[in-house]
């Protein structure tokens, strides 16, 4: 039996409506479904400028596809007033959206407004969801980048440049509206599943994937469930700031092939680079800065989240990690 | 010839023994580099038939190795880093209880490919503060040459000339209160005896330097490692104290390793003293 605080926190928890921006990703539909599961009675606005058809069904879960535009977004704000806001929408060099130019309007200048509208509608928390690509896989990186690391990595990929910007946007806004809104920005290691289909993921199942020969750089992976257990509990248990997010465990990119069971093609990823170069003349070059992932280590610590989410805050340990996305 | 790269069976079944306990010594242990341990074993294989029959290494003063981590300092000579992987070698098989050591090496080198990857499966790291400080606190030893690539690559005329240390380990090694071991090895620099650093070209090309040298296989030049005993660091010195302070004790690393070169190029063997002589003639050197 709860005390009276608790009741009064469990009557305070009802009424709570979350937006989740980016609905039809994968880490985003578990998140949806983990809050779902943990607050019954709370809503989730689930928003996506994809399709929503995949979205599954709950009576407490509205998804809406809309175009991400300054006018649909505010409608959107003065139609709900969303407590938390989840912004886990970043769209990737690596998918359709190769123009610089739209993906620095959709992540930069959308996040922009997506902030400004969460201090103007008083939303209490805001969790973005940004990468560990902002470190850059540099050949002089040093280990367990900390969160105050420089983000080196538009220096040398200008096509990340909308990624780093978009970091940086957030942290500005979370440091000048600190005492309005709270805030957490979240720079993960590689997310893999069976669920989540990013470049990292269908890499690691892919039996064509490239398997570098020349090079073994260091990984750490994430699974989609801790992932989504972290940003649900980045609502309670981290306060304003910039966490990275990752497991105490790291395995070079070789074992983890074999780990998984992956072939892979041997290919040495110098040639790979070189290809990459007249791939580009007729358009169909892969981001350089996937390449170089596959060179060089960046390495992130994770040091500051588990002081606010303990030691025991993963459930699954690299090998389940990698064994699991197996069986999708 | 043969002889020069073939291990005795008694030779072989020590470094056997020796790759058993490195492998009951690190079959826990996992580094953010990569580290392999059957990467050492295919490196032992290759590299000790060369410590022992090739360069013929004698390790004196291995007495003065205790089961605890150091900042393994030494001279850097031999234009091309074998000095580092003979006394890795000499860590991983003359010890009583063997240790990987694990040498810092250039951000150039680090990058390059195969090269990078295979040395990091050593227990090769790239020379960084952040690297240093992880290692020196799972219990880890390091071996850094304070010279840099100054020091590895010179002409003949500057053969066995120390140049200056850096003063970045010794910072390191007061943040971690970590005892400095000094090394010395003789006889590298004779591998190979006509040198001359055509550093502007390489430069051009993005290397750190570019040796001509008249032979482009090392010559089997004996090898001597001398190893000082460990210096403990201060307690009440700051790791951020200024240049000037730091200086003193630097300085004295580099005496007693320069003493020992010194020792050593008295008592070092024979090696091809018809090449040796002239050249000694015509730099008005004893080298």
């Amino acid at each position: 039996m709860g005390s009276k605080s608790d009741q009064y926190i469990d009557e305070q928890d009802v009424l709570k409506t979350v937006l989740i921006i980016g609905i039809s990703g994968g880490l985003a539909q578990l998140l949806a479904k983990l809050i779902l599961k943990e607050k019954p009675h709370w809503k989730v606005i689930g928003v996506d400028s994809r399709s929503t058809s995949n979205v599954f069904k709950h009576k407490n879960l509205t998804s809406l596809r809309i175009r991400f535009s300054r006018g649909s977004f505010e409608n959107l704000f003065r139609d709900h007033s969303f407590d938390y806001v989840y912004h886990l929408a970043r769209i990737s060099s690596a998918t359709v959206y190769k123009d610089l130019t739209k993906r620095l309007e959709l992540n930069v200048m959308g996040t922009n407004r997506i902030l400004d509208l969460c201090y103007r509608f008083d939303v209490k928390k805001i969790v973005v969801l940004s990468t560990f690509h902002v470190y850059g896989a540099l050949d002089d990186n040093g280990i367990f980048l900390k969160e105050d690391a420089p983000l080196r990595a538009s220096i040398k990929y200008p096509e990340l440049r909308d990624v780093v910007e978009m970091d940086q946007v957030c942290s500005n806004w979370m440091w000048k509206y600190q005492n309005e809104v709270d805030s957490v920005l979240l720079r993960p290691c590689n997310i893999i599943g069976s669920q989540i289909a990013n470049t990292t993921s269908k890499f690691l199942m892919s039996q064509f994937a490239l398997r570098p020969i020349d090079y073994n750089p260091v990984f750490q992976f994430i699974h989609e469930f801790d992932m989504a257990m972290v940003l649900y509990r980045a609502l309670n248990d981290l306060p304003t700031g910039i966490y990275n997010v990752a497991t105490d465990e790291f395995i070079p990119l070789r074992k983890a092939l074999d780990t998984i069971g992956s072939k892979g093609i041997p290919f040495p990823i110098t040639i790979a680079s070189a290809l990459n170069k007249i791939l580009k003349i007729s358009n169909m070059e892969v981001p350089e800065y996937l390449i170089d992932y596959l060179k060089f280590s960046c390495l992130i610590d994770n040091s500051l989240l588990k002081e606010h989410l303990g030691e025991d805050t993963f459930r699954f340990n690299i090998k389940e990690t990698l064994n699991l996305i197996r069986l999708n | 010839m043969l002889e020069r790269f073939t291990l005795s069976e008694k030779e072989r079944a020590h470094k056997d023994l020796k790759f058993k306990q490195l492998e009951e010594r690190y079959k826990d242990y996992s580094d953010p580099w990569g580290f392999n341990l059957s990467t050492v074993k295919q490196a032992m294989d290759v590299v000790y038939p060369l410590y022992k029959r090739y360069f013929r290494v004698r390790v004196f003063g291995l007495e003065n190795v205790a089961e605890e981590p150091y900042m393994v300092i030494s001279n850097h000579t031999g234009q091309v880093p074998i000095d580092g992987m003979l006394i890795a070698t000499a860590f991983a098989t003359e010890l009583d209880k063997p240790r990987v050591i694990h040498s810092m090496i250039e951000r150039f080198m680090a990058g390059l490919p195969f090269l990078g990857d295979i040395s990091a499966q050593a227990g090769s790291i790239l020379g960084d503060r952040e690297n240093c400080k992880w290692l020196l606190n799972k219990g880890e030893s390091i071996l850094v040459f304070p010279e840099g690539v100054r020091g590895i690559n010179k002409s003949t005329q500057d053969f066995y000339k120390l140049q200056k240390f850096s003063h970045g380990f010794y910072r390191i090694a007061l943040q971690s209160q970590t005892k400095i071991l000094p090394i010395s090895v003789i006889g590298a620099e004779e591998m190979f005896p006509l040198v001359f650093q055509a550093g502007g070209i390489g430069k051009k090309f993005g290397l750190p330097s570019l040796p001509i040298t008249a032979n482009l296989v090392p010559l089997p030049s004996p090898i001597d490692i001398y190893i000082g005993e460990p210096i403990e660091v201060p307690s009440d010195l700051s790791p951020e104290a200024p240049d000037k302070e730091i200086r003193p004790h630097v300085y004295n690393i580099e005496k007693i390793i320069k003493r020992n070169i010194h020792n050593g190029l008295q008592s070092r063997r024979k090696f091809f003293e018809w090449v040796r002589n002239p050249i000694n003639i015509l730099m008005n050197k004893t080298f």
